[in-house]
């Protein structure tokens, strides 16, 4: 007989939910996490591609995992790989490659343009650490008045924040000042001629959100993703490793992970939470539950009727409208790239060859329609013992759904232009293909449940982070009933794999001492 | 060798914030010239009659930001200048239908509820929401922005100013506020409303003049822009300049002159003479000279420092922030004569709402498309437009029984695409009659017979107006309204305030905060800033909020 109550329920396991759950299995939490799934990871779990070969489902690679969130959580070893290259692929064939704040020509020459993308890239990557230290925390409330104890330590923490600021010197305050809210084309192409280095540095200030480069917030996306280095890299023994490496600390930690399980119903009785039903009627009692599926979702399944109207209003205008593809291809060998030398195969490939070429891709999404030619983000992924490997891509911009649907011709219509764009620079590709897997952002919301599939659960704009995240007065992780907390990507500090909601809400819950 | 003539002040450019600026320092008793290169005054606050009988509102053509402080300190009304609220106005659609807006609550209410009811109650939210961020932000127009990055006393009490008034917000609306600065007008209205052509008709003025579309974040901003101004103490009312917008120049010149000032019209500043880090006057293009050891600059930050001053006495940093000033052109206008009022098929006869601003962009999507078009240096096949027939309340602008119509189009690019290449030399007069008929086209969907009735059409490109007010690529508010260009941004970070690297030489139009429009709060400023610099504060009347 399974035991069926607990300290905390986790509903979702979900990298967030994992991280939570260690985070309070740690301190001696008696801790449930319930997946839907038959894996736990959530977008960040491999899925068997073919017969014995493994492939990220969706994400592909971490950006933004911190060394101290990963010490925490008992990964730390899985990060010992190096960096990835990232190379912006050019339709001249002149790749440019980037390697932390370098950037290159790929046959080894100087790029005219690296002085000034080393300049940026260190300048960003400073303010960008600054800005990081924001997200170990939740975000200042400053709820109850400039005497509550709480404030002081929010306004204490915010102090830190500006001495770090200060400690900048005026004259780089200021250009922080002027550029935090602006958009990443004006600031990249300030400095630099439009081109595939431009392009780069844009394709991955608007990756994951519903923006073009010429957007306002767009450099504090691409900060947003610098926050620990930006390094990009794959986990020892790929993403799916990183998935049950957590799950094992998890579990190590007395944390009863059950898959399978979908919550139909958080229950809650005079305002508190009592516990989840499952589908299928099983109950679970618990103290607190902690959701990673969307904000809107969870008040839904605990049912509106218990919340404010406000807040619910709020979570109703959630902005969450997903713009990534996923692309999953079984090649029967590794694919050349023209230009490219050998060795440089295990890099993170982009087409993104202008910031205009990146803006003319998000136009479409914006009327639901497909773009010509989005914005790619390639991996390749090292082989399986038979040759055969998988390249994964991330196509960007992709609506939810497109005005016509998504029938068999949408589906394979972008699958078709991913392998095509791509094709450009890895001739023979189409034949090497042996199976093509596409997730759209609404294949994404089906199987995850991530809001709009959207790749942060919500918006990463400056009118929903921080202290709007995920909405204006709902920014601390609690939800309202007592004992019901968000911890997924959809709060504070937002999306990719980092970890740090999950832990965050797992201390904030911790810290309220409810359970 | 030209005139030559000593005074305390000179300033360069007789737009209105130019002459706001000349205006104080000759009410507090210096004396002062004004040198403007156009044979008239007003910048783009300026009438100018282009057709016999007619008077256009060439450039800007209604009137709210106006600072009543403003207003009443240099007696503008004793000088002439009138505003006559209008009221109303309507989007037109293709279908000959059309969304009136009304002043009067409950035929707004009627007329709301005719497209969707639940749009009723969200326009009292969406009204509340705004009117809050107007009551928020109106005080700190004729302050200087505060500046975070300073420990300066002055500015600490800016801050500290700040810090009460957004204290004063409590949480929620503190946060609301953060929100309402930095979303989209898009997701605003989306967020409100579920009738399109209501958004669509709310939608306009947050993208007016900026190169920016209705989901570009930021662009709420710009909407509260155009609200937060007033006509007779009514918040977010618009009225005409009674002998259009002209008037608003011309009083601030007689009064200017009242105040025993002087202004020489017909040739531009050529340079700002520097010596030793101090303007020390002014060349003009005729060969005349004036000296004084203040000077204003009119000029929008890019014409002041990259045409007119000389490089070697501004330092790197500086000349840098200016270079990447972003100052965009994005709209074009048409001023056009009619014989007589054209037909609108879709309205009542008669109807008030027609003598409000009038639309033909019936939802979100097809704003968002024209700013595209614009984004790829093409004029918006479908563009959004803002037309109003000011004859029909101020008869000054047209003979009896005739009308005088203004038509501000957005997106008109500065540099336009042919064949791949970007140029203002594209603008050639075929393209610019292919821009006009395009913006015709639209109209019909509302005036059927609008070319009917045309007897003569003023047609602006950005490229026009740079040529004529030197406002420069022809952006309307001498610099884009967005977060990286406004308040302690404005118009470069560290000059915040009116002075510049050149001791002496300062900046007052509406290239500096809080930005650009006829709110003539930018000239003000600057007065205040110069006074306080020449020991003088105590002569500028006090505007404590
Ligand atoms: C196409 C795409 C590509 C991406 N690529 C990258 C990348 O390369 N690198 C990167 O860092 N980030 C990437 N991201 C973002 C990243 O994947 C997410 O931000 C992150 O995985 C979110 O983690 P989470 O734990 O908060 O939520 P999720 O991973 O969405 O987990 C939520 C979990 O909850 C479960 N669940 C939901 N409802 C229920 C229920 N009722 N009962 C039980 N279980 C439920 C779901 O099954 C899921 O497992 C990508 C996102 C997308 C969409
Ligand atoms: C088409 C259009 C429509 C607009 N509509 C509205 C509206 O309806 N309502 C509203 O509130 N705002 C509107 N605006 C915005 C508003 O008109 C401007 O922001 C405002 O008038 C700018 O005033 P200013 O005094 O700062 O500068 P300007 O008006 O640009 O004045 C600068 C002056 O300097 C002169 N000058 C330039 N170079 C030299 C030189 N070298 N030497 C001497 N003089 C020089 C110019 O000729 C000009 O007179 C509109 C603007 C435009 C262009």
């Amino acid at each position: 007989m399974p035991r069926d109550a607990f300290d905390v329920v986790l509903l979702g396991g979900g990298h967030n939910g994992l991280s939570a759950a260690i985070t309070l299995a740690r301190k001696g939490r008696s801790v449930c996490v319930l997946e839907r799934g038959d894996r736990t990871g959530g977008m960040a779990r491999s899925t068997q591609i073919a017969l014995g070969v493994e492939a990220p489902e969706v994400a592909h690679l971490l950006y933004n995992l911190g060394p101290r969130v990963a010490r925490e959580l008992g990964v730390a070893d899985l990060l010992e790989t190096p960096p990835l290259p990232t190379v912006s692929l050019a339709p001249d064939g002149r790749h440019v490659v980037i390697e932390g704040d370098a950037a290159r020509f790929a046959d080894g020459t100087a790029h005219p343009d690296a002085r000034a993308f080393t300049e940026l890239s260190a300048r960003l990557r400073r303010f960008a650490g600054i800005l990081a230290r924001l997200s170990l925390k939740p975000p200042p409330e400053l709820d109850g008045g400039l005497t509550d104890m709480a404030t002081l330590g929010e306004l204490a923490g915010l102090a830190r924040l500006g001495i770090d600021l200060k400690r900048l010197g005026r004259r780089e305050l200021r250009e922080f000042l002027r550029i935090v809210l602006g958009n990443a084309a004006d600031l990249v192409l300030d400095e630099m001629p439009d081109g595939p280095l431009a392009g780069a540095l844009c394709a991955d200030a608007v990756r994951g959100n519903h923006v073009g480069p010429r957007s306002p917030g767009t450099v504090f996306n691409l900060m947003y993703r610098l926050g620990n280095g930006g390094a990009p890299r794959l986990p020892r023994g790929g993403m799916g490793a990183l998935g049950e490496a957590l799950e094992r600390a998890a579990r190590a930690a007395g944390a009863d992970i059950r898959t399978g399980c979908e919550v139909a119903r958080i229950m809650v009785a005079d305002d508190r939470v009592t516990g989840v039903e499952l589908r299928g009627g099983a109950v679970i009692a618990a103290r607190a539950v902690l959701s990673s599926a969307g904000p809107l979702q969870t008040m839904v399944m605990a049912g509106v009727g218990h919340f404010d109207i406000e807040p619910l209003r709020r979570l109703r205008n959630l902005r969450c409208k997903g713009t990534v593809a996923k692309v999953n291809l079984l090649l029967r060998g590794a694919p050349a790239v023209t230009g490219l030398p050998d060795d440089m195969a295990p890099a993170r490939l982009l087409v993104a060859p202008s910031v205009q070429a990146v803006e003319r891709a998000f136009n479409p999404v914006k009327y639901d329609e497909l773009p010509v030619a989005p914005v790619l983000e390639a991996v390749l992924h090292p082989p399986a013992g038979d040759g055969r490997c998988v390249l994964s891509v991330n196509v960007q911009h992709i609506p939810h759904t497109p005005a016509g649907g998504w029938d068999d011709a949408a589906r394979d219509g972008l699958t078709g232009r991913t392998v095509a764009q791509l094709a450009a620079h890895m001739p023979g590709l189409a034949a090497l293909v042996e199976t093509a897997q596409l997730l759209t952002p609404a294949d994404i919301e089906d199987r995850f449940g991530a809001p709009g599939g959207h790749w942060h659960h919500g918006e990463m704009g400056i009118d929903q982070i921080l202290t709007l995240r995920p909405a204006n007065g709902l920014a601390g992780y609690r939800l309202g009933v007592r004992g019901l907390y968000l911890c997924g990507a959809a709060t504070h500090p937002g999306g990719d794999v980092t970890g740090l909601p999950g832990r965050n809400a797992a201390r904030q819950l911790l810290g309220d001492g409810i359970i | 060798m030209g005139r030559h003539d000593r005074y305390d002040a000179i300033i360069a450019g007789a737009g209105h914030n130019g002459l706001t600026t000349a205006c104080y320092l000759a009410r507090a008793g210096l004396r002062v010239l004004v040198v403007e290169k156009n044979d008239w005054i007003g910048g783009a606050a300026v009438s100018r009659s282009l057709h016999e009988g007619w008077t256009y509102s060439n450039c800007s053509y209604v009137c709210s930001l106006l600072r009543r402080e403003i207003i009443r300190d240099l007696e503008l009304p004793r000088f002439g200048l009138q505003v006559i609220p209008y009221e109303g106005g309507a989007t037109f659609t293709r279908d000959g239908d059309y969304f009136a807006y009304y002043s009067d609550h409950d035929a707004l209410r009627r007329e709301m509820a005719r497209h969707s009811a639940a749009d009723v109650d969200a326009y009292a939210r969406f009204s509340q929401a705004v009117m809050r961020q107007c009551r928020f932000i109106r005080p700190f127009l004729l302050r200087n922005a505060p500046d975070p990055t300073s420990l300066a006393p002055r500015d600490l009490g800016e801050m500290l100013f700040l810090v009460k008034r957004a204290h004063g917000l409590g949480r929620r609306e503190l946060g609301e506020t953060l929100r309402f600065w930095t979303m989209s007008i898009g997701d605003f209205l989306d967020e409100h409303f579920e009738s399109d052509l209501i958004k669509a008709h709310l939608a306009g003025s947050g993208i007016i003049g900026t190169g920016l579309g209705v989901y570009s974040p930021g662009t709420a901003y710009v909407l509260l822009h155009h609200y937060m101004g007033d006509v007779d103490g009514t918040i977010g009312a618009w009225g005409f300049a009674r002998g259009g917008m002209g008037a608003v120049s011309n009083a601030l010149g007689a009064s200017f002159e009242a105040a025993g000032g002087t202004i020489v019209t017909g040739s531009g500043v050529e340079r700002f003479v520097v010596q030793g880090g101090r303007v020390t006057g002014v060349v003009l293009e005729n060969g005349d000279s004036y000296d004084a050891p203040v000077v204003g600059s009119n000029m929008d930050v890019k014409r002041t420092f990259l045409k007119h001053t000389d490089r070697a006495a501004l330092p790197d940093d500086f000349v840098r922030a200016v270079e990447r000033f972003k100052i965009r052109g994005s709209s074009g206008k048409l001023n056009i004569a009619l014989d007589a009022l054209p037909e609108i098929p879709a309205a009542p006869k008669g109807a008030p709402f027609l003598r409000g601003d009038l639309h033909c962009s019936t939802s979100l999507a097809e704003l968002e498309r024209a700013y595209d078009d614009w984004k790829e240096g093409r004029w918006s096949a479908d563009p959004y437009f803002d037309m109003l027939i000011p004859s029909q309340i101020d008869p000054t602008m047209a003979p009896p029984g005739r009308h005088m119509m203004t038509v501000f189009v957005q997106y008109a690019p500065y540099d336009l695409d042919a064949d791949g290449v970007r140029s203002g030399e594209n603008w050639t007069d075929a393209a610019r009659q292919a821009f006009a008929d395009c913006v015709f086209d639209k109209i019909e969907q509302a005036m059927p017979d609008i070319r009917r009735h045309v007897l003569h059409a003023e047609i602006r490109t950005p490229r026009d107006i740079e040529r004529e007010v030197g406002l420069t690529e022809g952006n309307i508010f001498q610099g884009e309204l967005t977060f990286d260009q406004l308040l302690f941004n404005r118009p470069v970070p560290g000059y915040a305030k009116y002075a510049t690297p050149i001791r002496g030489l300062y900046l007052t139009g509406s290239t500096t905060h809080p930005g650009g429009g006829v709110m003539a709060a930018p000239g003000a400023n600057a007065a205040r800033e110069i006074l306080r610099g020449l020991g003088k504060a105590n002569r500028m009347p006090d505007h404590a909020a």
